[in-house]
């Protein structure tokens, strides 16, 4: 139990205001020993901070790493979402299960371990994974697990630079020549942990010749030359958007989303991990260019390393005198902060990310008010993904007839692409946009895992479209995806074999959306539910025909009213998924049909 | 405010600059359906309910988006009523909504729209979680969330009208529901029963202790009145059933309250009809009271004064003046203690 004074110590190092919330949380779930937040103890931060007691209940109760029952000093999480589904995440399971005598939601006797199922830990090329507090472990097998539960029973529990995945970042790119470098050029070569060690390889020189060479509308336009498009999945173009931002003296953000959350994303980990300097670098240049002084980067609360070392280069950057006031000898002065989540794929929205912020639930808000007009704390703010901020310094430093040199006609520069599934080769790939997805499979994964045949891919994370054979020659970029009816997200390729039943991935992903809608507006939070029951009822095999249609007019009518996107996401996988596999999905409505993945899910998720 | 002009419906319509297509349509008399909006409320843009369509593809919902000068708003076409059917499927499915058992039948907008709609019976194979029920925790309120369709206007009547922020969605997803305090029941948390998020439930899951069995929505009259708990004078909508029995009260727009109102104006009206409460004088003679008429009774209480003023002095007398009197009667109070009895000695209820 903790006591008054460890409370208001936690209170007195973040600060009391709402928007210290998440850091407050978590700090007191870390020293309380069992993982816990404590119905007292909650109380007593509402008391210190005048937070209402409402209002730290529904934040506690929408981020799903806080819990407020007892768990124990290890908490293991694993994985279950799309990447690690299709590589075995259910067998996983049975191995902790067997191995700790746990079910999830469970401790073991000895109060050592306690078992959850999550979401996507952002390790997808080496899925199955799972997360011990906050080391990631990945290519899991029964036996690795074993070890590794063995491991931590002569361990204390640690919260630090150690934390994080052991697979790191820069082993998680894909070894191979062929690939354009731009956004990796760095990556193992620049030491991460060190600030001398980037601008020795050249870094901060963009923000300088910026400061020295260009007006802040310079920059804009150069960004906006550039075809820049943003690279968190909307693709909005990110000159575009800065050019939305405000002028005048009032307070203005840079906001860096760093919630990667998108099942099989990786790619901004990577970077954060491995060169964390070129993200501030990025959002430095944004600031100059619009006239905002603050910037704060939204780090998934999973990502322990990439926070700490976040954290690390922008202490560095301070001292550095490459953040704080007047960079340069200029007029110029801008400063980074952190924020963390709290495990919620909504807040990868950025409405939701802003509400995040500010230590509320993570609703997305209704448009207008853009984040130009109106962003965090109310005040006009400019959000955008980790790899589009990454590739702003290049930009600035070559051109943007340099940068437009590689990639499509409407989709310029490179793109990280994550490559996960059932491929003889996973990882990050840096390719100019458009690449097909055949060269992504042949070349860069080194064609289907065992020989097996190609049955599909689903390209964009969850919310993306599955790809038939149709489709494998389709440039990969925004413009061309969208014409075909798909898309390209956040750069996600989850390569599926002849194995995988189409029925049982399309339940995964559903009941991912169901998991993580907010439950604000109607037509997602029922519909996810709705969706969820009926592609159940396809795995159980007591689906009927129209059951298929019912699924389609439901995530219809999501697309049409939900508020944010991530309601109106669901349509994409489920007709295209139907586009190629209704066959399977009428053969799943046989109360006869035998199916070992269904049954398979259905035993562990859903017994 | 710059005026703006646009097109409802193919209808010339003026508005206000920042206003949303909403607030202009109501004000004109077009018939949005909305469910999450309250004008008394901040925007919640939640329940999707109001989506109309603007400049002929886009569907917004009208509740949150600002009119724009030469926009042309439809109210309802296909489409949109599609949509709208869908979302109240969409409710019906989820919660337990059967009229029968609940007190807001006849009074609830949820209803009206359902049957606006033409909502056939839904399937009932979806799932539905259930969710508090609490009819006793609270003297003042009772609730049944599985009549709720989260939208929104309690959790914001607590927060922005009363101030009191008892009430909060709390998980997520299908499992949202809401929370009093620290997942307190609603009788044990901070609530002041001052009756703002029931007023502004659009479905039978809030409602008042007082209605309970005490006749149907439909057979209630009404009558404005005001509040005699105070100075403050707030407007009163005083509900009887058939039998001129009391069951609730909703705050009056038009009075200081703006519709809003607390415990005492709320709850407290259970003396009126109560047969203990005087209706005549009472004089205590022989150790009994005694009906007795004003005149009697008046003079007798300013013989009595005069009295000990003559033999103890005007400063053994002290006068308390009552919060429910107006600032009209408190002056008149301090003016007869002064000019008449001859004292400094005026107190009053509200400085205690």
């Amino acid at each position: 139990m903790l006591t008054t004074e460890d409370i208001k110590g936690v209170i007195e190092k973040r600060g009391s205001s709402k928007e210290h919330l998440m850091f407050i949380l978590r700090d007191l779930e870390n020293i309380s020993g069992n993982n816990q937040l404590e119905i007292d103890v909650l109380e007593k931060v509402a008391e210190i901070t005048k937070i209402p007691k409402s209002t730290i209940a529904g934040f506690v109760g929408f981020y799903t790493m806080f819990k407020t029952n007892p768990r124990a000093p290890f908490i293991i999480r694993v994985c279950k979402s799309g990447p690690c589904h299709v590589m075995g995440a259910r067998t996983i399971f049975d191995a902790v299960e067997r191995n700790l005598g746990i079910k999830p939601g469970e401790a073991t006797p000895d109060g050592l371990f306690y078992l959850e199922q999550c979401e996507c830990l952002g390790v997808c090329s080496v899925a199955p994974a799972m997360m011990i507090n906050y080391d990631i472990h990945g290519n899991l097998t029964e036996k690795k697990i074993k070890q590794i539960l063995e491991s931590y029973k002569s361990q204390k529990a640690i919260f630090g630079e150690k934390c994080g995945p052991e697979v790191e970042g820069k082993a998680c790119v894909i070894d191979d020549d062929r690939q354009t470098k731009r956004l990796l050029v760095m990556v193992g070569k620049v030491d991460p942990l060190s600030i001398d060690s980037y601008i020795k390889n050249g870094g901060y020189a963009a923000i300088r010749k910026a400061i020295r060479e260009y007006s802040s509308d310079d920059v804009i336009n150069i960004v906006k030359d550039s075809g820049l498009s943003g690279r968190g999945g909307a693709g909005f173009p990110a000159g575009l958007k800065w050019s939305f931002m405000p002028k005048g003296d009032m307070q203005k953000y840079v906001i860096c989303n760093a919630d990667e959350g998108e099942p099989g994303t990786f790619k901004d980990r990577v970077l954060m991990e491995e060169n964390p300097h070129l993200i501030i670098e990025g959002m430095l240049l944004c600031g100059y260019a619009t006239g905002a002084t603050v910037g704060y980067i939204y780090v998934r609360g999973e990502f322990r390393r990439a926070i700490e070392r976040l954290q690390r280069a922008i202490d560095q950057a301070r001292e550095s005198r490459m953040l704080g006031k007047h960079l340069s000898g200029s007029t110029f002065s801008f400063d980074i902060f952190i924020k963390e989540g709290g495990g919620a794929y909504v807040c990868g929205e950025e409405s939701s990310l802003m509400n995040s912020m500010e230590g509320k639930r993570g609703f997305p808000r209704f448009r207008p008010p853009f984040p130009a007009g109106a962003g965090f704390m109310g005040m006009p703010s400019n959000v955008n993904n980790v790899e589009t901020y990454a590739s702003v310094p290049m930009i600035i430093e070559h051109g943007a007839t340099w940068y437009k040199s590689l990639g499509t006609e409407k989709c310029s520069g490179t793109k990280l692409y994550c490559l996960s599934g059932k491929l003889n080769r996973t990882g990050l790939v840096e390719l100019p946009m458009g690449t097909t997805l055949r060269e992504l499979i042949d070349i860069y994964g080194k064609g289907i895992k065992d020989g097996k045949t190609f049955k599909f891919a689903q390209v964009g994370g969850s919310a993306g479209g599955v790809f038939g054979e149709d489709l494998l020659d389709l440039p990969l970029d925004i413009d061309q995806t969208i014409k075909a009816g798909v898309t390209l997200g956040s750069g996600v390729v989850l390569a599926c074999d002849k194995d995988t039943c189409a029925v049982d991935f399309l339940l995964n992903i559903i009941s991912f959306f169901a998991h993580e809608s907010c439950g604000q507006c109607v037509p997602c939070r029922v519909g996810t539910s709705q969706l969820h029951f009926l592609a159940k009822k396809f795995a159980m095999r007591t689906a009927v025909e129209k059951d298929i249609d019912s699924m389609i007019e439901k995530a219809q009518l999501m697309k049409q009213a939900s508020l944010c996107a991530l309601g109106q996401s669901p349509i994409l996988p489920i007709t295209t998924t139907l586009k190629y596999f209704r066959e399977e999905f009428l053969n799943h409505c046989n109360t006869r049909y035998s199916c070992p993945e269904c049954d398979m899910t259905l035993e562990r998720f859903y017994r | 405010m710059q005026e703006i002009k646009f097109t409802i419906n193919g209808k010339d319509v003026t508005g206000g600059k920042g206003q949303t297509i909403l607030e202009i349509a109501l004000k004109n008399g077009f018939d949005i359906p909305y469910l999450c909006y309250h004008p008394k409320i901040s925007k919640t843009g939640a329940c999707r309910m109001c989506i109309v369509r603007v400049n002929e593809v886009m569907l917004k919902t009208a509740c949150t988006e600002p009119a724009m000068e030469g926009m042309k708003v439809i109210t309802e076409d296909e489409e949109i009523i599609k949509i709208r059917k869908g979302i109240l499927e969409l409710l019906l499915a989820e919660g337990d909504h059967n009229c029968l058992y609940c007190d807001a039948n006849g009074a609830c907008e949820l209803q009206t729209l359902v049957h606006r709609y033409n909502i056939d019976q839904v399937a009932y194979e979806y799932p539905k979680r259930n969710r508090e029920i609490d009819y006793e925790s609270s003297e003042g309120l009772k609730r049944n969330e599985n009549r709720c369709i989260l939208c929104g206007r309690c959790v914001k009547a607590c927060g922005e009208i009363q101030l009191s922020n008892v009430w909060s969605f709390t998980d997520r997803g299908g499992h949202t529901h809401l929370t009093s305090g620290l997942y307190e029941k609603i009788g044990d948390s901070s609530c002041v029963k001052c009756g703002a998020c029931v007023q502004l439930c659009p479905t039978g899951s809030l409602s008042f202790q007082t209605v309970l069995g005490r006749g149907e929505n439909w057979e209630l009259t009404k009558e404005s009145s005001i509040c005699i708990y105070c100075g403050v004078g707030c407007k009163i909508d005083y509900y009887k059933n058939k039998e001129g029995l009391l069951v609730k009260t909703i705050g009056h727009d038009d009075g200081p309250n703006r519709g809003h109102l607390c415990v005492k104006g709320r709850f407290g009206f259970d003396f009126i009809q109560n047969g203990k409460r005087l209706s005549k004088p009472l004089i205590k003679r022989n150790g009994v009271f005694e009906e007795a008429s004003w005149d009697e009774a008046l003079d007798l209480v300013a013989s009595k004064f005069i009295e000990i003023k003559d033999k103890y002095g005007p400063d053994s007398i002290a006068a308390l003046s009552s919060a429910k009197c107006t600032n009209e009667e408190n002056y008149l109070m301090q003016k007869i203690m002064r000019a008449v009895i001859g004292t400094n000695n005026v107190d009053h209820c509200a400085r205690l």
